[in-house]
């Protein structure tokens, strides 16, 4: 409302009397105790300035700086020691692709093509056909992981948890073509690293 | 908690009473570019030693010591899928007091990254060709 009011009254002209009375009404504060935290000034003298100037630049500055890299030294290091320590991962973390077996040793996979569909990078290939004793499987499931973005569509897609994306981020190749995986590399993905892959599964139960 | 400045070298003194004297701590400082003291949880079956300290920050108080055996040609894939979400703060449960942990029948040995060696993957097709070549017919 009383913003309303000094509008109306702004545009009639009156800003500048309205401003006034309003300092001395005390809306506006005056403030006159007060510290002063910045560096006391000094006289401007020569002598002085020369004084500091040795000070600062030839002497305590330098000394200054090596006590605080002597003392790095002996602090602990804020780093960690790769192979031998490793970083926290979470167990949503999307790795190395893996295809999932159920207990029996059946592979999940039913070849729905749900995974290749939504692949944002078309990383997936699937071929399907009859295996003889009439399910469907896949005869080819390939996936190119130098085109894969790690996005994790393809776990969200899979309706029966077949491929995951697992914990493993340590695969990295010395060559290219080693990163065309095919069925048969991900099925071994998989029975490596179930014992990993079951337990982030748990982990995130409450969540899926 | 009082300042003790002598705590630098109490820790020197367990550091290199747990690594085997002066001798083994050089020799592990030489391997690991780092000495540490803690406790060992557990080992896994290809003979890497899991060691845990909470005296270091989150992020540096577990940590594994790989065989002997292999040397110089550690590997962090070397960890086994078993102690991989233990060492990468997943989990606080050893593996075999985890209860999430399943082993089935047809679980294969973990190996490490095997690029680069002989036994590295090398890609094939897993299904017929589509388009096979006209073999002319023999004249007999």
């Amino acid at each position: 409302m009383a913003c309303l009011k000094i509008f109306s009254l702004a545009r009639q002209g009156a800003t500048h009397r309205i401003l006034q009375q309003a300092a001395t009404n005390n809306l506006v504060q005056k403030r006159s105790k007060y510290v002063h935290v910045g560096l006391k000034t000094t006289s401007d003298d020569l002598k002085n300035s020369l004084e500091e100037g040795m000070h600062e630049i030839y002497l305590t500055e330098i000394m200054r700086g090596l006590g605080v890299t002597l003392a790095q030294i002996f602090k602990e290091p804020a780093t960690i020691n790769y192979p031998f320590e490793k970083g926290p991962l979470s167990p949503r973390f999307r790795g190395e692709h893996a295809l999932r077996r159920y207990p029996s040793g059946e592979e999940r996979c039913i070849a729905c093509k749900l995974c290749e569909a939504i692949c944002p990078a078309q990383a997936i290939t699937i071929e399907a056909e009859e295996r003889s004793d009439g399910s469907r499987r896949t005869t080819r499931y390939d996936i190119d992981m130098t085109k894969c973005i790690y996005c994790g569509f393809c776990q969200e897609a899979c309706p029966v948890d077949a491929i995951v994306e697992g914990p493993n981020f340590e695969f990295s190749t010395e060559t290219h073509e080693e990163l065309l995986y095919n069925k048969e590399k991900l099925l071994n993905n998989g029975d490596k690293w179930e014992s990993e892959i079951a337990s982030n599964i748990h982990a995130d139960h409450l969540y899926r | 908690m009082a300042l003790d400045l002598f705590r630098p070298l109490k820790n020197l003194y367990k550091i290199v009473k747990q690594n085997g004297g002066v001798t083994g701590s050089l020799y592990k400082l030489f391997r690991q570019d780092e000495l540490k003291w803690g406790e060992l949880v557990g080992e896994d079956k290809f003979g890497n030693k899991y060691y845990k300290n909470d005296y270091y920050f989150y992020g540096r108080n577990r940590w594994v010591e790989y065989n002997d055996k292999v040397w110089l040609d550690y590997d962090g894939s070397q960890v086994c899928p078993e102690w991989y979400g233990w060492l990468h703060y997943k989990t606080d449960y050893l593996p075999h007091e985890d209860p999430g942990r399943p082993v089935y029948p047809w679980m294969q040995a973990h190996t490490q990254n095997l690029s680069g060696t002989r036994q590295q993957y090398i890609p094939y097709t897993t299904t017929k060709p589509k388009i096979e070549a006209w073999v002319p017919p023999s004249k007999k």
